[in-house]
């Protein structure tokens, strides 16, 4: 009897948890903070996901500052590191996700949380008051992908300045701009401003960078 | 009161983005100065009736910001009262921009980011790659990695060094340190092609292996340059101008270098021993003898002794890995991971094909893979945070660059010094603005 053949597609290669990675850190392993979380706001972390020797601990938004106070006073992770935003667009449901690394300098331990948003509802609590340092990477999470954070005491834009009206890092923003968002200075001395710096990009004739001298008999 | 200036003709002053502006100087007049709070000193607000008040902008044109640094500031006569640092001006959205590149097609954008020590980036991209996707890197190249990154440390912090000098006024100094980067120039070009933008290393590897005279060259400046730089520690260490100009500007203590998030020489500065070549040993530093300096100041004058001992430890740590350079290969043997060696690529169709293949799609991480991998780079924490689709390029890659959090403590630090500091304060916490900028 022939065993059956059947067609394979080809495979999608899923992130495992359980292989080891080469470059795994020990000060990534927090399995034992995560649970203490756990104990201490049941339901309040939907999801421990590892990869790569890295917990991450998705937070419900909710419960947020919740969880980070008590990372900060009582666990001793009083230092964060990055904070950021992610759009994670065709995926399921809730469309961004802001991630915070925070380091507990003394026991040596760096813990990922993460808070998914939805693009409907897009704010999430602030945590300037806890981490100064989370101050500019909201503005800038909040530039970038629009995700709002309430409490944030000054939430303008960090690149971007304020007359720009999108968020480039999502992932529907063309890379080449959109032309006239962004007026930037002419390129000759006299000319018109520049509505759009990749004119050429567009199939489109390349604005001179240089001015002709004018002629003998013009 | 001279605030109002801006607003009455604004339209004369400023032809660009105007809401941008407005808002700048509505922070500027809303904000308070935090470490003033924080430490409970009272600033006292008596009428401005003698119109010491005024409203001033530096940069971002101007040399002394080191790059495009705009610093809006608000002055009681030659005191800043608060200040706001505008940054975005060389904005580029390398993050954006990665997420349309290969893995290995976005290294030459890294050298970009930190230009002043364009093989750090390198590494770091490399590592968090190698991370994303497990991949194993021969211990060669790793002992090289570490001396090329220890290099790229001593030439970020020479340029430091002399323009934090010249910026003080001691322009002789900028010449000499300026010696010192053409001589690591001039190495790098040996080893990479390249005296700048190095893109040197390469996922899984290096690109090439380091010649004979690329080793005797390194050893040559590691030992002159070990009696040079204590000679500078013998002119600086004890120079009245110097200290006076250093000394107690810009203290950050231990628990607000934390809290406003520093990092590398300016938050060991304040004493706190967070370096990640210890916190979270990469490449082979664990098996390397070093030291890395802190100090407790936690000033200006405590950031250079840091950055200058620190030199001294990078030159201990090249010595000690030429000591211990292994043989063996330069990059990992797996075509799917790495790229194929030339001579596979000229004298193999299967070569050919790998070369082509790892060109077009490259490494493909696993579907859902998100991993973080810092390194201390000459600023600090340089990290990369990834996230795979399972395709050859990155879903998202998030810069943590170490300039970015470090002027975001210097908007606090400014505030309640002369406007003569801040030119001394924006050296000593070393902003690199292609970076600060993504």
């Amino acid at each position: 009897m022939p065993e059956t053949l059947k067609f394979h597609f080809t495979p999608v290669d899923e992130a495992r948890a359980e292989e080891k990675n080469v470059h795994e850190k020990a000060s990534t392993n927090v399995a034992d903070t995560v649970e203490v979380l756990q104990g201490q706001f049941p339901g309040a972390i939907a999801k421990v996901s590892v990869y790569a020797g890295e917990y991450t601990a998705f937070v419900k938004r909710e419960s947020l500052l919740q969880v980070c106070t008590a990372l900060k006073e009582t666990l001793g992770f009083t230092y964060l590191v990055d904070l950021a935003g992610v759009d994670r667009f065709c995926e399921d449901a809730p469309r961004y996700e802001v991630y915070y690394a925070i380091v507990n300098l003394d026991t040596g331990k760096r813990l990922r949380l993460k808070v998914l948003v939805d693009e409907e509802d897009a704010v999430v609590p602030s945590l300037t008051g806890l981490f100064k340092a989370a101050d500019w990477n909201e503005r800038e999470c909040y530039d970038m992908l629009g995700i709002r954070f309430e409490g944030h005491p000054d939430l303008r834009r960090m690149y971007m300045p304020e007359d720009f009206a999108y968020h480039p890092q999502r992932k529907e923003f063309p890379l080449l701009g959109i032309p006239g968002s962004l007026p930037l200075p002419p390129r000759v001395p006299e000319g018109e401003l520049t509505m759009d710096p990749f004119a050429a990009a567009r199939s489109g004739s390349p604005a001179k960078s240089y001015q002709e001298p004018k002629g003998e008999d013009a | 009161m001279s605030v109002a200036t801006p607003y009455h003709d604004r339209e004369a002053i400023f032809s660009f983005w105007p809401r941008h502006n407005e808002t700048l100087l509505k922070r500027l007049e809303s904000k308070d100065a935090w470490l003033s709070t924080r430490r409970g000193i009272e600033v006292s607000r008596v009428e401005d009736a003698l119109e010491h008040e005024m409203t001033l902008n530096i940069g971002p044109q101007h040399p002394a910001t080191h790059g495009v640094l705009r610093c809006v500031v608000k002055l009681d006569g030659e005191r800043i009262e608060k200040c706001v640092l505008d940054i975005g001006y060389l904005h580029r959205g390398i993050e954006k921009l990665a997420e349309s590149k290969t893995y290995q097609e976005f290294m030459p954008y890294t050298d970009r980011m930190d230009y002043l020590s364009p093989y750090a980036n390198n590494v770091a991209w490399c590592m968090a790659v190698e991370k994303l996707a497990n991949i194993e890197v021969p211990d060669r190249a790793q002992w090289i990695r570490m001396i090329m990154c220890e290099l790229a440390r001593i030439s970020s912090h020479l340029l430091w060094l002399g323009v934090g000098l010249m910026d003080a006024g001691a322009v002789s100094v900028f010449l000499w340190t300026f010696q010192g980067r053409e001589d690591l120039y001039s190495i790098f070009d040996e080893v990479s092609g390249a005296r700048f933008t190095v893109s040197h290393s390469r996922i899984g590897g290096l690109a090439t292996d380091l010649s004979p005279t690329a080793i005797a060259m390194i050893r040559d400046f590691a030992t002159r340059y070990e009696e040079i730089i204590k000679g500078w520690q013998k002119l600086l260490n004890r120079n009245r101008i110097w200290i006076d100009r250093n000394r107690d500007i810009g203290v950050i203590s231990k628990e607000e270098a934390i809290e406003l998030g520093l990092t590398g020489p300016n938050l060991r500065g304040s004493g706190v021993p967070y370096d990640i070549r210890i916190f979270e040993p990469y490449l082979k530093y664990n098996e390397v003898d070093f030291t890395i300096p802190i100090r407790e100041e936690g000033d200006c004058l405590a950031r250079y002794h840091i950055r200058v001992e620190e030199m001294l430890e990078s030159i201990r740590i090249i010595n000690q890995c030429l000591d211990r350079l292994p043989e063996g290969p330069i990059r990992t043997d797996d075509a799917k991971k790495a790229y194929p060696s030339k001579d596979e690529v000229y004298y193999s169709m299967e070569g050919m094909i790998h070369d082509f293949m790892y060109t077009e799609t490259g490494v493909a991480p696993p579907k859902g893979a998100a991993s973080y991998h810092a390194i201390e780079s000459p600023k600090g924490e340089l990290g990369f945070y990834l996230e795979s689709d399972g395709t050859g390029c990155p879903w998202r890659a998030r810069l943590n660059a170490p300039s970015f959090t470090n002027l975001q403590g210097l908007e606090s630090m400014m505030e309640g010094h002369p406007v003569a500091d801040i030119v001394v304060l924006i050296g000593s916490i070393d902003p690199v603005m292609g970076e600060a900028d993504r």
